[in-house]
């Protein structure tokens, strides 16, 4: 499909219609089945939504909470699925969203790193090459034969960040986690988003900090109760944001 | 067959999941994997006492203690596969909403780290074969298809219940009991033939009973094991992993949403 090689993202009038279950327990299911109540409870988390994301673009995806932020970059990494209309996606995607999810406290920096970064779909020959530049970008090497438990929150993100950073992603999914370590750290990450950027890397990110929508994306989309409102030039977008929220 | 996917193409997250599950075990407490072999070994102190000394089990042609050995310990692999499969979704919900892969690796990773246990836990029982002097023939090859069997028994029923208990936790509660009482209607403790005879056919469609009673012929008597019977309890095992398995990929689309 030649006209399809530079989309990155393609998303085909999508709808997503999520099935609250009330009762999570038997306790409380079966007096509200006696009772006559619906078990699950349905609304619409993200309605007719049509985007297109080009390769190398810079996307933010700003809106107040609730507004289907987090389930659209769910459907995108493939995790859910969507209950009406599709999704294409060309390349490797590395979500960044819920650093640390793949991490376990009892074990050693240096065996985390080997976990997540299979979790992020390296194979064992990719992380072993790349450890050095992993723990190097994390500055942690003191640490890396230490249980993560014995981390501080901010090394633990930092050897987080480094891991998925290196699976050399086509696609980038960020969630929140720019707000992570010291002002160094943070201005090491941006530097690196940069350096991907310039790399012809796709970056999608969902934020409330509507500063590193300004420095970094080429494009905004405005949700708001499950709906796309605004799409386009930054600056446009985000006035809409401040006159709307 | 998309079922072997996950031991070809997802090998090595497969391997580094199973490792996890592994290390934090022995990291976790000081005597660490030492328990794994001593848990089962105590229970086995505890019931052979019980049942050679206050109890009295008729003459079984092999030492109660193991007797008793032979069949607890692929019980206890057995329960303690299902019970930490029942948990092997909930506990990962930061990875399931986090990067699609298959997640039936989550449950295949946690039966294997019961396996392991399980082959450490083996190790007393033969030096307890060595003790009381037992000898094994040929035969004793039949345990290789007879624990195919019973794995995929195991990863069929562990399917389903780490879909489960993802809806309503409550099935890892119930587990618990299901396990008690399938325990006692299994001849873990006793041998069959101390069952009533006119119910001794429920052990026909019990697969669990039919590998218990199949180890203990190999391994201790010697002999073949029931071949009719090891057929059912391998179809119906069949039958129950491939319902499960649809069971569960049917619901894996929606796991991230209700997690």
């Amino acid at each position: 499909m030649t006209e399809n090689s530079n989309i990155a993202i393609k998303i085909n009038h999508v709808s997503k219609l999520f099935h609250k279950q009330k009762q999570r327990t038997f306790k409380e299911l079966i007096p509200a089945l006696l009772g006559g109540e619906k078990a699950v409870e349905s609304f619409w988390a993200l309605q007719d939504i049509d985007l297109e994301i080009k390769k190398g673009e810079t996307i933010g995806i700003i809106g107040p909470n609730g507004s289907g932020k987090s389930t659209l970059l769910k459907l995108i990494a493939g995790v859910s699925m969507p209950t009406k209309g599709s999704i294409k996606v060309n390349g490797r995607i590395a979500p960044l969203i819920e650093l640390g999810a793949g991490f376990h406290p009892e074990l050693t920096g240096r065996e985390n790193v080997f976990l997540n970064g299979v979790i992020l779909g390296m194979s064992r020959k990719e992380i072993n090459e790349k450890f050095n530049q992993i723990v190097d970008f994390a500055e942690l090497w003191d640490f890396i034969d230490q249980p993560v438990k014995h981390y501080s929150s901010g090394m633990y993100l930092r050897l987080a960040f480094a891991v998925a950073i290196h699976t050399e992603p086509e696609i980038l999914l960020v969630d929140e986690i720019l707000a992570v370590g010291d002002e160094g750290f943070q201005r090491k990450c941006f530097e690196k988003i940069e350096e991907l950027r310039k790399n012809n890397i796709t970056i999608i990110m969902v934020t409330h900090v509507l500063a590193s929508v300004e420095k970094y994306c080429d494009r905004a989309l405005l949700l708001k109760q499950s709906e796309i409102i605004a799409i386009g030039k930054v600056n446009e977008v985000l006035k809409k944001y401040s006159n709307n929220v | 067959m998309k079922m072997l996917e996950s031991f070809t193409k997802y090998r090595e997250l497969l391997s580094e999941l199973t490792m996890r599950e592994i290390k934090q075990r022995y990291k976790q407490s000081v005597l660490g994997y030492a328990w794994v072999i001593l848990n089962p070994f105590f229970q086995m102190l505890v019931m052979a006492f019980v049942f050679s000394f206050i109890m009295r089990i008729p003459n079984l042609g092999v030492p109660y203690p193991i007797f008793l050995y032979a069949g607890l310990l692929p019980w206890t692999l057995f329960a303690n596969s299902l019970g930490s499969a029942s948990n092997a979704l909930v506990g990962n919900a930061g990875l399931i909403t986090k990067i699609y892969f298959p997640r039936e690796i989550f449950v295949i990773s946690t039966i294997i780290a019961k396996i392991v246990d399980f082959l450490l836990a083996l190790s007393i029982f033969v030096a307890f074969m060595f003790y009381y002097h037992l000898s094994v023939n040929w035969n004793i090859l039949w345990v290789i298809p007879i624990f195919a069997i019973q794995q995929l028994f195991t990863y069929g029923i562990s399917l389903f219940l780490a879909a489960a208990n993802l809806f309503y936790r409550d099935i890892q509660y119930l587990l618990g009991l299901v396990i008690l009482i399938w325990m006692y209607l299994t001849p873990v403790i006793y041998p069959t033939e101390l069952f009533p005879d006119k119910y001794r056919w429920i052990f026909q469609l019990n697969p669990m009973a039919v590998i218990i009673n199949a180890y203990r012929q190999v391994v201790l008597g010697g002999g073949m094991p029931n071949i009719q019977s090891l057929g059912i309890a391998l179809i119906l095992s069949l039958i129950i992993l491939v319902g499960s398995y649809k069971f569960f990929k049917k619901l894996e689309g929606i796991f991230a949403d209700i997690i």
